[in-house]
């Protein structure tokens, strides 16, 4: 214990030197632990990638060589650096070139289209199976899945859906339904609130997440006193790009 | 105070330097062919002759008269520097370390950061793959001098024994000569410290637009509260409106002024005519500020923010924070007593009368109101936020090289703006809205629309980050301060550098313009604040007097008092109106660029204002000129 301890010893010493080496003099103490966590991390990974090349190529060890050939790929892959001014001023002097587009008058929310905001919801509702009318005695609880929708045409979720979907579905409520509650489905109500420009809606869209009323019959058991999900909610949420039906939704 | 981010990239690997090392790469217009950056890796004289070459440059300058020391000893530093990569980049590290080691004290104190970078570098492999400095070394460093001093440099490098050090000067250097008096030792430095060298004159010669737009006529309705009598036919007494009087004073166009369709500009909204009127009505409520009547500050601080706070920005009527965090989360405040309402839920919305009168208010939902609300999306540090001028929208940009909209009456994310591929520095929307600029550390400014997923200009042509962007009050023009230690101004119709600004001697992280569209204000790490002239592209004032990095910078409302904010926890005033009266612009000024500035900190400091181990990370001007600041308490 005493040996390890002195060893880590020395590389705090070394970390705080090559700090004072390039200058810097103003830091918190912790930053020379998270340095030192860092320089371990980065030679493990450089050791474990080059034992890997060595041993693809049938060597008995590790040599210089498999290490030089490991930092290339991994500076490659992870510490990338800006592009070249030359290439800069070329792919500027290219985008320069077109005129300011003109702007629409009248056109509310000024946005680019659906496929690259990060307004669609992310998330679907399965549809449970369709039980007989003896169900009416019990409660079915949809089944909601989170996550990234991969089967849908549009938005290319950044990759973290997670973070947004605590912006919308945070607003789903408790998805059991108990007879005499309403359940309410959240619609970003950005979508209802713009007036879009023309777009094409896309027709007779089956789509379980938005469309209410065909909610009700399939998943939930609603009472009646939930009257107010009529079509005037439907046509401005009417998303503008086409789903697939239920059909494609895996069955129970 | 460094965060892990610039940490990582300063020691392992050394290539991959954050604090970049671009040095004496200049704006040349043509691009380098091929030949060119061939020969440039060409070694030029024997290696173990350079620290000889050096030092006879050295001998020759320092024996030269007074009048044209000071000129010629803005060689040694470009020399020293290409010299030195030279020899690392042709692998002679021992002769590198010998020339660094016997010369490096001679420099200027301004370049002593550049030279601990530098020291770091001694092989080859530490150069491959930092762009900068391969960029360094097919590009010019940009020198300025007087014909006589040029000629006497000339004809000392002609003669035999000095033509090598001849050939690395024409292949590094860019002499830009001028015909006149040679400069003292403090015009140049004043004007040196980029990483370019300075700006050849014809880089700040186009004209510039600096005017502002016309402001549109607006019909300005009575009060409401002015009750409706009837005249004795009962009907109601017909109301004149006011005519709108600020707009419109004259109806010559100002020739300084852009044409009203230069780019397009969205048309007014109702809502947006609404705010004008109320902007309007705060104008005529304003204090008129200047030395003898200050404004007061009221300071914004956060809490519990332990070093995190990392952007801030207040909507145009104060009523509004939003404050980007190291956490990746945005926040956002009211100000006043007011609190934040999401928009009702679609099934909501169809149940309220759409048209009642207060219909605004309807669409708000009061289950949802609060005081703060947190918006998440980003997944690195905020290090930019802007609200739009209509304050429905909230930018910012983040160090995971997205630029996010957000909407302010739903409180979600609208769109993320993917170009830049490193950490965004600096995010500002238009004061017309629809656009906005965002500069990162990928060395590019990017000017976006709302509705466009891609950009509509990138400015390239910095060599270092771009820390800090602005939009001219115009919208024409967009200002980009960097770490290469420039500032240049950009036109946002065809993405060409109008204008190049040197004489900081770190990198810029503030900038501010007058609202009269003249004058550009930049602060630096260096502690100081710059004024310069936008169409005469002078360096027009120097203020001397903060201690550590200038990190915001405001004007007031009509531009009579200038407000700093810096990491030295203080505030502090000054007096634009004095700095800016009594400019020389006689021809010769203008024509060579060359100025005396007077030493008239003192006299244009107003008061200076020490908050609490606070740094002021942002400071604004509301409508009638109360000073909002804002920072993050840091205990030491």
């Amino acid at each position: 214990m005493r040996r390890k301890s002195r060893g880590l010893e020395l590389y705090l010493q070394v970390m705080a030197q090559i700090l004072k080496d390039m200058g810097i003099t103003d830091y918190e103490p912790k930053v020379i632990n998270q340095m030192l966590e860092f320089a371990f991390r980065y030679v493990t990974t450089i050791l474990d990638d080059a034992k890997i090349y060595s041993s693809h190529a049938k060597k008995a060890t590790v040599d210089a060589d498999d290490v030089r050939l490991a930092i290339q790929c991994r500076s490659d892959q992870s510490f990338t650096s800006p592009p070249p001014r030359d290439f800069l001023l070329d792919i500027a002097r290219q985008k320069n070139q077109t005129p300011l587009p003109l702007i629409k008058p009248y056109s509310g929310l000024r946005l680019p289209p659906d496929r690259y905001c990060l307004t669609a919801p992310n998330y679907r509702l399965k549809p449970l199976p369709k039980k007989g009318p003896a169900a009416a005695g019990r409660i079915t609880v949809p089944r909601l899945s989170v996550g990234a929708v991969s089967s849908r045409p549009s938005t290319p979720t950044l990759g973290t859906p997670s973070a947004q979907s605590v912006a919308v579905s945070t607003k789903v409520g408790a998805p059991v339904s108990v007879p005499g509650q309403r359940f309410t489905v959240q619609i970003p109500p950005s979508q209802s609130a713009a007036a879009k420009p023309a777009v094409p809606a896309a027709p007779a869209v089956q789509n379980v997440l938005i469309n209410p009323s065909l909610i009700g019959p399939k998943n939930i058991l609603i009472t009646t006193n939930v009257v107010s999900q009529n079509t005037p909610v439907e046509s401005p949420n009417a998303l503008k790009r086409k789903h697939e039906d239920d059909d494609d939704y895996d069955n129970l | 105070i460094l965060d892990l981010y610039e940490f990582c990239s300063i020691s392992f690997p050394l290539k991959y330097f954050f604090f970049l090392f671009a040095v004496g790469v200049v704006a040349v217009e043509d691009q380098p062919d091929v030949s060119a950056v061939l020969s440039a890796y060409n070694q030029q004289g024997d290696p173990a002759m350079y620290e000889e070459y050096y030092s006879g440059l050295k001998h020759f300058i320092e024996c030269s008269l007074d009048c044209h020391r000071a000129e010629l000893s803005q060689l040694f530093y470009p020399l020293f520097v290409h010299m030195y990569l030279e020899l690392v980049y042709n692998q002679h590290e021992n002769e590198a370390k010998s020339f660094f080691e016997k010369f490096h004290g001679d420099q200027e104190c301004y370049y002593q950061d550049d030279l601990r970078v530098l020291s770091s570098l001694t092989k080859k492999e530490h150069m491959k793959g930092n762009e900068t400095m391969l960029d360094f070394r097919t590009s010019k460093f940009v020198l300025r001098i007087s014909r006589d001093s040029y000629q006497l440099l000339k004809r000392h490098l002609q003669e035999k024994q000095n033509n090598q050090i001849w050939n690395i000067v024409q292949e590094h250097l860019y002499i830009d000569i001028f015909d006149g008096m040679p400069r003292s030792k403090q015009q140049i430095d004043a004007m040196v410290g980029s990483l370019a060298g300075e700006a050849k004159r014809e880089a700040n010669k186009a004209k510039v637009f600096f005017g502002l737009l016309k402001e549109p006529e607006i019909e300005v309705p009575l009060d409401d509260e002015d009750e409706e009598g009837e005249n004795e036919e009962g009907k109601p007494k017909k109301k004149k409106p006011k005519k709108d009087s600020m707009g419109s004073k004259s109806k010559k166009q100002d020739p300084n002024a852009p044409p009203q369709n230069r780019i397009p500009l969205p048309e007014l909204k109702d809502s947006d005519k609404l705010d004008k009127i109320m902007n309007m009505k705060e104008t005529t409520k304003r204090v008129r500020l200047g030395p003898d009547c200050l404004p007061s500050i009221c300071f914004y601080t956060f809490l519990n923010a332990y070093q995190g706070l990392t952007a801030v920005d207040v909507t145009d009527d104060s009523s509004l924070i939003a404050g980007g965090f190291a956490d990746s989360t945005v926040r956002v405040w009211s100000v006043t007593p007011k609190k934040l309402r999401s928009v009702k839920t679609a099934t909501d919305l169809s149940l309220i009368d759409k048209e009642s009168d207060d219909v605004l208010e309807r669409i708000m939902d009061e289950k949802t109101a609060s005081e703060l609300k947190i918006l998440y999306g980003h997944s690195g540090p905020v290090y930019g936020a802007s609200f739009s001028p209509d304050r429905n929208y909230l930018l910012s940009s983040s160090e995971d090289g997205t630029v996010r909209l957000w909407s302010l009456q739903t409180f979600t994310c609208l769109v993320g703006y993917k170009g830049h591929n490193y950490p965004v520095w600096d995010t500002q929307f238009s004061p017309y809205g629809y656009y906005f600029v965002s500069g990162g550390h990928d060395r590019v400014a990017r000017l976006w629309a709302t509705d466009h997923y891609q950009p509509l200009r990138i400015f390239a042509g910095h060599l270092a980050d771009v820390n800090c962007t602005r939009f001219h009050p115009n919208s024409n023009y967009v200002a980009t301060g960097s770490a290469d230690r420039t500032v240049r101004l950009w036109d946002v119709l065809n993405g060409n550098c109008v204008r190049i600004f040197t004489g900081h001697k770190g990198p810029i992280h503030s900038l501010a313009f007058s609202p009269n569209g003249r004058f550009l204000a930049t602060g630096a790490t260096d502690g100081r604040v710059l004024l310069w002239d936008i169409g005469h592209g002078l360096m027009v004032g120097e203020l001397k007097g903060h201690t550590d990095t200038v990190c915001s910078l405001k004007f007031s409302r009509d531009g009579e008092i200038l407000a700093s904010g810096s990491m030295d926890n203080t505030v502090r005033l000054w007096d634009a109106i004095k700095a800016f009266e009594d400019l020389e612009t006689d021809d010769f000024t203008t024509a060579t660029g060359h100025i005396n500035l007077p030493e008239n900190s003192q006299d244009l400091l107003l008061g200076t204002y020490m908050t609490k181990s606070t740094p002021v990370v942002h400071l604004h001007f509301t409508r009638r000129n109360l000073v909002l600041a804002a920072g993050a308490y840091s205990p030491q």
